[in-house]
């Protein structure tokens, strides 16, 4: 199976969880990679220490390299592990060195899909992944949408935009070469790759610079107004950001912090306390408050414990399954139970998996932070937004490269059907964020721009 | 011998029709060519052409495959040109203006001398169908044919209905009869069927043109030719075709008559296509433009009829006549007939096979505009896989059609049968991913031996295309074997630099500026023009084309999984439902198939193998 095939590249463990990142390769080019990343090929399936390089040769960690040839590995295929002690930014420094050996990311649950293909997966387990691969590139397509929020999305449709333009002039011009429009041979098309090329640069900078590391996991703090959410974030961040009043409702707008927990970025975003209200100013922060809940990765539904011995938890209870039902189903949740320093006994029915917390005085904070830590981790194997944003870079990456292959043939003779094949290559990597642009999309443009035909 | 039993029977005397015929004889089966009219075999209906950008690509590839078109029109070619022939050799295209009367005589001569094939004027009113095979014909006589494969090619024939101005009537093209019961027959037969619009301008005598002043088009000198066989001697007369304009005279004139178009009074229903718009369509939808340009192509060499390119029109007559007066050169014009658009049925193409072999009729065959193409390039494409398929279906052999990347026919095909079409589907070069690999130059490296296996391609036609392959694999040797030192001043002319190192003429070919004939010359080599061509743009295109082998390769091993037929999508796991229907519809036939339909997504493609592979491994299905 695959014999031809490509060689993908993920991270295989949980992000940011624990002292050591394995990024998995699997393909033909293990092999080659190895010897560029490690120095030299390992002996087959013993452990070699060794610096992990990058393309200058710097090390950008050190670690234990394993190669295990075809067929004896988890896929079936060349498989080489590189165990860094990376936290995300190494891990991902070096899932992009070895994209530039000529990997491409792994797709959700691909892997397996490898492994069971080249039946080194039980049959009895295809059903398992299949479902899998379903809910994986459903999570993944969810934070793919994410991470082409705002500017970053319009950067894109706009380079896109201008690649189909010369595309409209190029292909035009060779496949109507009686229709008066051969722009091959004026400087338009010159003159739309140089500017092409300039906003490739800008926009490039743009999302690898920052915005990769700035992006990272959204937290979302909700719950019913005077829960306790503010004094909550206030004590995991160590900062005094959020306004605490006794008074419900006292937050109104969305209030940011941007945290590591083990390196991993996390924004956690406090928000006004669900209810309906009358007043206008409180209503638009519902609002927000639901918009942050949509795109958030793990939602910490916090609830007030009551001073009753009997029913510590209350109408509590109620409240969080109410909030529970109103969030999508699978969005990613935790519940915490706050103001634990109003009940002294110990108390039980309590929900499974909940984090008993007193934000007055600090009890259970770390415990909290831990649950945080283990629900993010639990979107290993799965890309997050993070891993989304940086496979929408590496798409721009080589859609840049291909655009500057075709300027330079263009320059060089002028060979209009090598600058198209440059230029649909560039299209097709671009697609990978966009979506699929068909040569019958194209021809419709080219048709409702030039008047073609006898 | 039983005279009305055959191998394989096809039904059309067009240009699908003729090749399917040509293609299941040259196999060897006994084949029965049924046409209504056997005067009008290989008649071009629309424009004197053949050939054109994407279109020769097909024409040379049917030539390599032994078909006769290239062949006819290097006989009928009246004005050749070679167009993009300043832009890279993987989209020059070679075009021929026909003289009508000269390609019917020659397709007539080429059908005549095919073994294994007769010749029978009727129409067909009926197919014999039984238990969802197709068992043969019935004409219009009452007489039947059997036979166990039938391809029909019957074009614009179907249900079709003529418009000039607000003036309607039933007809096929040209004058010929439409052929009504079949359509109501097949109308009965769970096809989806579709309706489409072509529209013809009116033809002018070219006694009443005015050619002073007009701008003439010469064709190159010396003619290129379609087929790899010919050499130019072949070609009649070579004669100029003329380019005039439309002007704002004529769009205002085109302006006051649309009351009267059936197009914008909502007449016709059929779908035109986007590439080949009506003249009153022009000027409605590019407002803006002063002038549209007009080819005046030359019927033939024995008639003063000419084809006025550019002005497809189904306005009324007198509009017809009042704009063509507006136009420069035709003040005088009298029209010999009426342009018009002609609206027609067509076979939602993705009930076919890859084959042509219809989904729901075993034997029967779909080809040329009936599968909603046009161009005659197309339907004769068509044509020749459908007739390869019937004979080899009837032969016990596996049906063959040419993948994505080995011919432009298989992006033809694999199009159709997978996207469907909306419009009249015409081949461009950009409808190729393989564009640099897919060039007219090389059809012949790319599908001759192919074709030889398949019985298509005669001794004549394989001991040229051998001697060919040997001499451009010698020269290619010989190349890299010859060395040019540094300081050789014709050399670094051609660099505009010195050279560092020495380098082999090979090397020396793939730098731009550089040209073959030179460096043959100073390494004293000679090769004739179609070698020296093929090793030149071999290592021009080297990277870009080891490139698109990769691609090739990777899809191949990817996607090359079959997708047995009757596949319960149903029970794919995980599939959504605008998926799980959009691969009903279409049942593709291999895995690569599937992910080129609008919307199958990449996660599904891998739910697609995980269950492919786990029913092949439990054998609830038998593979492929």
């Amino acid at each position: 199976m695959n014999p031809a095939g490509d060689t993908i590249v993920a991270v295989a463990t949980p992000v940011g969880r624990g002292g050591i990142g394995v990024v998995r390769i699997s393909g033909p080019l293990a092999e080659s990679i190895a010897v560029a990343v490690a120095g030299s090929l390992p002996t087959p399936r013993y452990a070699v220490y060794c610096a992990f390089r990058d393309a200058d040769g710097a090390a950008i960690d050190v670690g234990l390299a394993l190669y295990f040839p075809a067929p004896h590995s988890f896929t079936g295929e060349d498989v080489l592990e590189l165990q860094g002690h990376g936290g995300p930014v190494v891990m991902n420094l070096l899932v992009e060195r070895v994209l530039g050996l000529g990997a491409r990311p792994a797709r959700p649950g691909e892997f397996s899909e490898r492994a069971f293909l080249n039946d080194k997966i039980d049959l009895s387990q295809a059903e398992a992944i299949a479902d899998l691969i379903d809910s994986a590139s459903s999570e993944a397509a969810r934070n793919a949408v994410r991470s082409l929020e705002g500017a970053f999305s319009e950067a894109v449709h706009d380079l896109t935009e201008g690649v189909i333009q010369i595309r409209i002039y190029v292909e035009a011009a060779m496949d109507f070469p009686e229709e008066e429009i051969d722009f091959l041979g004026d400087e338009r098309v010159g003159r739309e790759l140089d500017s092409l090329r300039e906003r490739f640069k800008r926009v490039i900078a743009g999302a690898t610079q920052g915005a990769l590391l700035r992006e990272g996991v959204n937290i979302v703090f909700a719950g019913r107004p005077n829960a306790g959410k503010s004094s909550l974030m206030n004590r995991v961040t160590g900062r005094d950001t959020s306004i605490v009043t006794a008074i419900p409702g006292t937050t109104r707008d969305i209030v940011n912090e941007h945290i590591h927990i083990d390196g991993i970025p996390v924004r956690l975003v406090d928000t006004a306390g669900l209810r309906d209200s009358t007043d206008p100013i409180e209503r638009e922060g519902v609002r927000r408050a639901e918009n942050e809940i949509a795109r958030a990765d793990l939602i910490v539904i916090v609830v007030a414990l009551t001073g009753h011995v009997d029913k510590p938890i209350g109408s509590g209870l109620h409240e969080a399954q109410d909030i529970r039902r109103s969030l999508p189903d699978d969005s990613r949740c935790l519940l915490v139970l706050n103001k634990a320093d109003l009940v002294s006994q110990p108390f039980a029915g309590l929900p499974p998996g909940a984090c008993v917390v007193s934000a007055l005085t600090g009890e259970g904070i770390d415990h909290l932070k831990d649950r945080i830590k283990t629900e993010i981790g639990f979107q290993s194997g799965q890309e997050g937004t993070f891993s989304a944003r940086s496979r929408h870079v590496k798409a721009l990456q080589d859609a840049e490269r291909h655009l500057e292959q075709g300027f330079s043939r263009y320059r060089e003779d002028h060979s209009g059907e090598l600058l198209a094949e440059d230029l649909r290559y560039c299209q097709q990597s671009l697609g990978e964020i966009t979506g699929v642009f068909t040569s019958d999309d194209l021809l419709g443009r080219i048709f409702s721009s030039f008047c073609i035909g006898k | 011998m039983n005279h009305s039993h055959y191998d394989v029977i096809i039904v059309g005397g067009g240009h699908a029709g003729t090749e399917a015929a040509l293609a299941a004889a040259r196999i060897g089966c006994r084949t029965l060519l049924l046409t209504q009219n056997i005067e009008t075999l290989g008649q071009m209906s629309c424009n004197p052409a053949i050939g054109g950008i994407g279109k020769s690509h097909l024409v040379k590839e049917i030539d390599a495959l032994g078909g006769a078109m290239a062949v006819a029109a290097d006989q009928a070619g009246i004005h050749f040109r070679t167009l993009n022939s300043r832009k890279g050799p993987a989209v020059r295209a070679t075009r021929a203006q026909a003289d009508r009367a000269l390609y019917r005589i020659a397709i007539r001569q080429i059908i005549e001398a095919q073994d294994n094939l007769h010749l029978f004027q009727q129409s067909v009113e009926d197919l014999l169908i039984e238990n969802g095979r197709v068992r043969g014909v019935v004409t219009g006589l009452g007489l039947t044919f059997h036979a166990p494969a039938v391809v029909l090619t019957v074009g614009t024939f179907l249900g079709g209905l003529i418009h000039v101005g607000m003036a309607r009537h039933e007809g096929g093209r040209a004058g010929d009869a439409p052929s009504n019961r079949l359509a109501q027959r097949l109308r009965e037969m769970p096809f989806t069927v579709g309706r489409l619009k072509t529209g013809t301008p009116p033809r002018i005598d070219g006694r009443t043109i005015d050619f002073d002043g007009l701008e003439a088009q010469p064709g190159d000198d010396p003619a290129p030719v379609m087929s790899f066989l010919s050499d130019g001697s072949e070609h009649p007369r070579q004669v100029p075709c003329f380019i005039t304009h439309t002007n704002e005279r004529t769009h205002d004139i085109i302006r006051a008559g649309l009351d009267r178009s059936p197009l914008y009074t909502g007449e016709i229903d059929g779908v035109g296509p986007r590439y080949c718009p009506s003249i009153e369509d022009k000027v409605v939808r590019f407002a803006e433009r002063t002038g549209h340009q007009i080819f005046i192509e030359p019927e033939g060499l024995t008639t003063r009829e000419v084809y006025p390119n550019g002005i497809s029109t189904s306005l009324p007559y007198d509009v017809q006549t009042e704009l063509v007066h507006s136009i420069g050169g035709f003040e005088q014009a009298h029209i010999t007939r009426p342009g018009y658009a002609i609206e027609y049925d067509y076979f939602e193409p993705r009930d076919l096979k890859s084959s042509l072999q219809t989904r729901h009729v075993d034997g029967l065959y779909f080809a040329g505009q009936i599968n909603g193409t046009t161009g005659y390039e197309e339907a004769a494409a068509q044509g020749l896989i459908a007739g390869i398929n019937a004979a080899r279906q009837v032969r016990g052999e596996a049906p063959w059609c040419p993948d994505r990347s080995e011919a432009y026919i298989g992006v033809l095909i694999d199009d159709l049968i997978t996207l469907g079409t909306r419009e009249p589907y015409r081949m461009f070069t950009s409808r190729a991913e393989y564009r640099l690999v897919l060039r007219q130059d090389n059809a012949d490296r790319r599908l001759t031996a192919r074709g030889r296996d398949m019985g298509l391609v005669n001794e004549a036609r394989w001991a040229a295309f051998s001697r060919k392959a040997e001499q451009i694999e010698q020269l290619r040797l010989e190349m890299t074997t010859r060395c040019i030192q540094p300081g050789n001043p014709e050399i670094e002319a051609c660099l505009g630099q010195p050279m560092a190192r020495e380098y082999t003429l090979h090397e020396l070919v793939k730098r731009p500026g550089v040209d073959v004939g030179t460096l043959l010359a100073i390494g004293g080599l000679d090769a004739p023009d179609e070698v020296r061509e093929q090793v030149e743009i071999d290592a021009k295109y080297a990277g870009y084309i080891a490139r698109q082998q990769q691609d090739i390769d990777r899809i191949k091993s990817q996607h090359g999984t079959v997708i047995p037929e009757g596949t319960d999508y149903g029970q794919v796991r995980g599939l959504s439902n605008e998926v799980r229907q959009k691969l009903e519809e279409v049942q593709p036939s291999t895995v690569g198939q599937a992910s080129r339909i609008s919307g199958v997504t990449p996660a599904a493609v891998s739910l697609l193998l995980v269950h492919l592979k786990k029913s092949r491994a439990s054998g609830t299905l038998k593979t492929a």
